[in-house]
C-alpha cells in the first residue's frame, strides 16, 4: 500500500492526555478532520499525544479550544503522512 | 448440601465487604480490555493505544457526571479507596497540623491517622452517638479553640449503615478554614452522591462495592483547594520524561505507572448499569434492609446496631446476640444454610469501641445488587433456628 505523499499540518500539545482526548472529542463533534499522533520532539515538552489538523483548519480549531477552555500547551506545524 | 454436610449454595449477604454478582457488562468490559485494547493508555499514539486512552477517558468523564464532579479532571483512578484516603492524609497532614476525625472511621483512615499522630500531627477524635452518627455541632466546638487543616469522616457506616451529615460537616470545616475529607467506600452507589451539592474537599470510594464494579479499582476526587502531595511517582504518559518531578496536572499527578485499564473499564460499565438502574437499585434495598431489621426485632436475644428502624441507613445490618458469639452466628450460617456474612471488627475498631462492641464484634448482613426477599427471608430463618439452637 503506497502512503499519501507527505503535507504540512497543524499540530497541538496538551498538558495531559485528558485534555488532548477532550480536544478530540470537541474538534471531532465540530467535524474537524482531527487525528492523535505522536508529539513531535519540538512538542516534547508535552503529552505524548498530540492532535493534528489540516493546516487551513488550525486557526478555527485553535479558537474552539480556546473557548471551551481546554489549554493548548503549545502549536507547531509539521510534515506527516 | 454436600458429602460433608456443609451448603452448596450461597446467598450472599457481605455486600458491605464487596459486591457480588456484578450487574451485566461489567465482565464483558474487563474481557474487552484484556482481549481488544492491549495498548498502553496514554503512552503511545499508535491506534490501539489511542483507543484504550479514549475508552479511560470516556469512563472518567461518565463517571464524573455519575457523581457531580464539575471537571473530570479532578477525578483520579486509584487503586481503591483505602490508597485514596492514604494519598489524601498523608499527602496533607504534616507535623504540627490539626486533624478532627469521627469516632466511626474505618481502618483505612484510622490507621493513616494513627501513623500521622505518632509523628506529630494532632489527631482530634470526636465521639458518635450510640447510633454512630457523628455529630456536627460536636465537630465545630473541636475546632473553635485551635486552627484545624481538616476534618475527616465516613459518608456511610460500615458497621452500622448510618448516613453521615458530611454536607454540613464540609460547612463547619470550611467555616473554619479547613478542608472536608470524605470516606466514600459505603455510600457510593448505595446513596446518590453529586459531589458538587456536598461541597466536599476530597471524596474518595471503592470501585468494588455499591458501585458494583471489580476489586482493585477506587476513586478520589479532589477539589481545586485540595492539594496534597502526591505518594507515588513515576511515568505519567504527559509532561516531558527528563523533567526530573511528578507533572502537577491533573490527572497525571495523581496517577504515575500504569493505570489498571480492566478495572477502570469494568467499573464504567458498572457505573454505566447504576446510572440507568441505581434509583431502582436503591429503593429496594431500602426495602430489603427494612425487612430485614423489622425482622431481626423480633427474634430473641439479638440487638441490631446502629440507627433505629425507620432511620435511612445503607444497606447494612451489624447484629449481636445476647448468648451467642457472632463468630460462630456466621460460620453457620455459611456451612448450614450456604449465607455470606461477616462477622468481627470489619477493620473498624474505632466504630466497635463506640457501640461498645470492641470485645465481642458483631455479625454484619450487608444487603445490595442481586438480593431478593427470599434471601433475606431464609436468614432470618436460620437466625431464628441458630439463636434457640446456639444459645
Amino acid at each position: 500500500m503506497s502512503l499519501p505523499a507527505p503535507r504540512e499540518f497543524a499540530v497541538f500539545a496538551f498538558a495531559t492526555t485528558h485534555d488532548a482526548l477532550d480536544a478530540e472529542a470537541l474538534l471531532g463533534d465540530l467535524g474537524f478532520e482531527v487525528v492523535p499522533v505522536p508529539a513531535p520532539p519540538d512538542l516534547s515538552a508535552n503529552c505524548g499525544i498530540a492532535l493534528r489538523v489540516p493546516p487551513e483548519d488550525g486557526d478555527r480549531a485553535a479558537t474552539y479550544l480556546d473557548r471551551a477552555g481546554i489549554e493548548v500547551v503549545r502549536r507547531a506545524t509539521i510534515l506527516d503522512v | 448440601m454436600s458429602a460433608n454436610g456443609a451448603a452448596t449454595t450461597t446467598i450472599y449477604l457481605d455486600h458491605g465487604a464487596t459486591s457480588w454478582p456484578k450487574p451485566p457488562g461489567v465482565a464483558e468490559a474487563m474481557t474487552r480490555a484484556v482481549t481488544e485494547l492491549g495498548g498502553n493508555p496514554g503512552r503511545g499514539a499508535y491506534r490501539m493505544a489511542v483507543d484504550t486512552s479514549r475508552a479511560i477517558h470516556r469512563a472518567r468523564t461518565d463517571v464524573a457526571a455519575f457523581l457531580g464532579v464539575p471537571d473530570a479532571r479532578d477525578l483520579t483512578f486509584q487503586p481503591g479507596c483505602t490508597q485514596a484516603m492514604n494519598l489524601v492524609l498523608r499527602g496533607l497532614m504534616r507535623p504540627g497540623d490539626r486533624v478532627v476525625a469521627c469516632s466511626m472511621e474505618h481502618n483505612a483512615v484510622a490507621r493513616p491517622l494513627n501513623a500521622l499522630a505518632a509523628a506529630g500531627v494532632e489527631v482530634v477524635v470526636v465521639e458518635a452517638d450510640e447510633a454512630g452518627v457523628i455529630d456536627v455541632d460536636a465537630v465545630e466546638d473541636a475546632m473553635r479553640s485551635q486552627t484545624t487543616k481538616a476534618v475527616v469522616c465516613q459518608h456511610a457506616g460500615n458497621v452500622t449503615g448510618a448516613i453521615q451529615p458530611v454536607a454540613d460537616l464540609a460547612d463547619v470545616a470550611h467555616a473554619h478554614g479547613a478542608l472536608a475529607l470524605v470516606d466514600g467506600a459505603q455510600a457510593g452507589g448505595h446513596l446518590p452522591v453529586d459531589i458538587k451539592t456536598l461541597g466536599v474537599d476530597a471524596w474518595a470510594c471503592s470501585g468494588h462495592k455499591g458501585l458494583l464494579g471489580p476489586q482493585g479499582i477506587g476513586l478520589l476526587y479532589l477539589s481545586p483547594a485540595c492539594q496534597p502531595d502526591e505518594l507515588v511517582t513515576g511515568g505519567s504518559g504527559s509532561g516531558a520524561s527528563e523533567e526530573p518531578l511528578q507533572p502537577a496536572v491533573r490527572p497525571d499527578r495523581y496517577e504515575a505507572g500504569t493505570p489498571n485499564t480492566p478495572g477502570i473499564l469494568g467499573l464504567h460499565a458498572a457505573v454505566t448499569w447504576l446510572r440507568d438502574n441505581g434509583e431502582a437499585l436503591r429503593a429496594h434495598e431500602a426495602a430489603l434492609v427494612r425487612r430485614f431489621h423489622e425482622g431481626v426485632l423480633s427474634l430473641p436475644g439479638f440487638r441490631v446496631l446502629g440507627p433505629d428502624l425507620g432511620v435511612p441507613r445503607v444497606p447494612i445490618i451489624a447484629l449481636t446476640h445476647e448468648r451467642v458469639a457472632t463468630d460462630r452466628l456466621a460460620f453457620a450460617l455459611d456451612r448450614r444454610y450456604g449465607i455470606a456474612t461477616r462477622a468481627g471488627l470489619h477493620c473498624a475498631p474505632w466504630a466497635h469501641r463506640t457501640l461498645g462492641t470492641l470485645q465481642t464484634g458483631a455479625l454484619r448482613f450487608g444487603l445490595g445488587y442481586g438480593n431478593t426477599e427470599a434471601d433475606v427471608d431464609a436468614a432470618l430463618e436460620a437466625l431464628a433456628e441458630l439463636g434457640e439452637e446456639l444459645a
